[in-house]
């Protein structure tokens, strides 16, 4: 039900849009786009409200989470070579599209809780989140799918993070939205989505084997039941 | 940087607002940097957010966010007057460029990416002000009502963060004391101790994971209401700093009704101010955004004030 609401909602906020300046108490687009990740963001975590949940569930995206957070730490200091969007997809490929989309955006905003909030925050959590779920879709759709065609999402992921997170840039400090201005800030963000990319692969080649492993064996685990 | 940059308990007036209070007291400055776009406006936001900055004690850490800030603001800089042809004053024409055909650059252009950069320095400032006034509990407090589970997940991964970057060294010793040297080897040896490393990491963690979920289920996760700890009191500051966002709020939404608060960057720059409206809807705006900072100083200076708030 709540669905369409979210749709219907997020529709009128882009069209809003269109006419400039003019709808929606005359906001402009740096506005608009917040607030339809907002609303994006707010549908997806009711999804996860609303779904059946086990303790064991919440725990262990909370541990994935907390971990992909982690993960953004130590390798702070090459520019966007980090485990992080690895082990979030990892954790969708294995747990799937809801517990994927929980890890990632989990670990966007506890990892910010310390290394600084900023308006960066719900596009950081919305890019992740949507990397997690993708990955379990990936596996929805092809369940056999092998290193080769893991990389390639993998590297993928690289660049539609650093686009995503464009769009929010773009849209509230750049004038006039055009395909100019809009090249160039993707441009602009062009090596910087190159080393995430590659890095991602990189992680994956490395330790993915070993990680998706583990994750198995402890998806099992949640299967078993706890008898009252 | 990372402790700098996070919350710390103070015991200020600002952090003692209701949490309710206080976000939304910064959900109106945020709204506000991204709704006006008259450069009077948004300079006037940033200085009373570094006011307020400035009464929670938190300059030292404003300064980090700063250099962060400063490359963005470069590329927002950089980026308008490159690619905008929108502004009628040209104060430089670039050479002859195959397919590109000439740049130009103009005033307005500038301009406009200087307002916007001041922009962006609102919007980091007030995520600066929300790290140094509010608790991540409290804030996760407010959350829990509308969504439990999801709050659930936040505050254990918060919880789990510090506990997780200790778990990492501490498995680091552990290898070390059995002979695995972490800076020795090749990249292909090294590769394959951090591995291990990371695999020990994730292992151990999904573990504790069972253990984390035993306990919550042994407490009655998610069987009958929930019980809460921690209350939030109300208080008269409260309700004059809530008084005070929504005064701001209706001002700055009437006033971009009304033409005021907006500015004309192309193809001409526009006036400042715009009549006396202009000025009236500004004063109002900052005036009634300075509340908590006004009522932060009468806490520390004003004995009677502060008995009342």
């Amino acid at each position: 039900m709540p669905f369409p609401v979210f749709l219907l909602l997020i529709i009128v906020l882009l069209l809003s849009g269109i006419k400039q300046n003019n709808l929606l108490a005359k906001q402009g687009w740096g506005l608009l786009s917040a607030e339809i990740m907002v609303a994006g963001l707010a549908f997806l975590y009711w999804g996860f409200e609303q779904g059946k949940t086990s303790s064991r569930e919440i725990a262990f995206i909370a541990v994935l989470g907390a971990l992909a957070a982690v993960g953004r730490i130590p390798f702070a200091m090459l520019p966007n070579v980090q485990p992080a969007t690895f082990i979030i997809i990892v954790s969708g490929f294995v747990f799937g599209p809801r517990a994927g989309f929980m890890v990632g955006s989990t670990a966007a905003l506890v990892s910010n809780f310390f290394l600084g909030q900023g308006p960066w925050t719900p596009w950081q959590m919305f890019a992740w989140g949507i990397a997690g779920a993708s990955a379990g879709v990936l596996k929805i759709i092809f369940p056999n799918i092998g290193t080769a065609g893991m990389s390639v999402f993998h590297f993928i992921w690289g660049y539609l993070f650093g686009w995503i997170m464009n769009i929010w840039f773009w849209t509230a400090f750049i004038y006039p939205l055009n395909w100019q201005s809009f090249l160039a800030t993707y441009a602009a963000s062009f090596w910087f989505d190159t080393f995430h990319a590659v890095g991602n692969v990189a992680f994956y080649l490395i330790f993915g084997a070993g990680f998706v492993k583990i994750l198995k064996r402890f998806r099992k685990k949640l299967e078993i039941s706890i008898l009252d | 940087m990372a402790v700098k940059l996070f919350y710390e308990e103070k015991g200020l007036f600002l952090q003692n607002l209701h949490p309710l209070a206080a976000m939304v007291f910064l959900g109106t400055l945020l709204v506000l940097a991204l709704a006006f776009t008259n450069p009077l406006y948004l300079a006037g936001i940033l200085f009373v957010i570094v006011l307020t900055v400035w009464g929670a004690d938190g300059l030292a850490v404003w300064e980090n966010y700063l250099k962060i800030g400063l490359a963005m603001m470069l590329l927002v800089m950089m980026i308008n007057p490159l690619v905008v042809h929108a502004g009628k004053t040209i104060i430089w024409h670039g050479p002859d460029i195959p397919f590109l055909g000439r740049p130009t650059i103009s005033l307005e252009a500038i301009y406009y990416g200087i307002a916007m950069s001041v922009r962006l320095l609102d919007i980091i400032s007030v995520f600066c002000l929300y790290n140094l006034i509010i608790h991540p509990d409290k804030a996760l407090n407010l959350l829990s009502r509308l969504a439990q589970k999801s709050a659930l997940v936040i505050s254990l991964a918060t919880r789990l963060f510090p506990a997780m970057a200790r778990n990492i060294e501490h498995i680091k010793d552990v290898q070390r004391m059995r002979g695995v040297d972490f800076n020795r080897g090749t990249l292909k040896t090294k590769l394959r101790k951090y591995s291990s490393l990371f695999n020990i990491l994730l292992l151990s963690s999904l573990e504790d994971a069972l253990g984390i979920a035993e306990s919550m289920q042994a407490r009655a996760f998610g069987s009958g209401p929930r019980s809460c700890y921690s209350q939030n009191f109300w208080r008269p500051r409260d309700a004059l700093c809530l008084a005070g966002s929504a005064l701001a709020l209706l001002a700055g939404v009437w006033g971009l009704t009304h033409g005021h608060g907006g500015y004309t960057f192309y193809p001409q720059l526009g006036y400042l101010i715009d009549g006396p409206g202009t000025v009236a809807v500004l004063l109002t705006v900052l005036l009634s955004l300075s509340i908590p900072v006004a009522l932060n100083w009468g806490w520390r200076h004003c004995l009677f004030l502060k008995s009342k708030i």
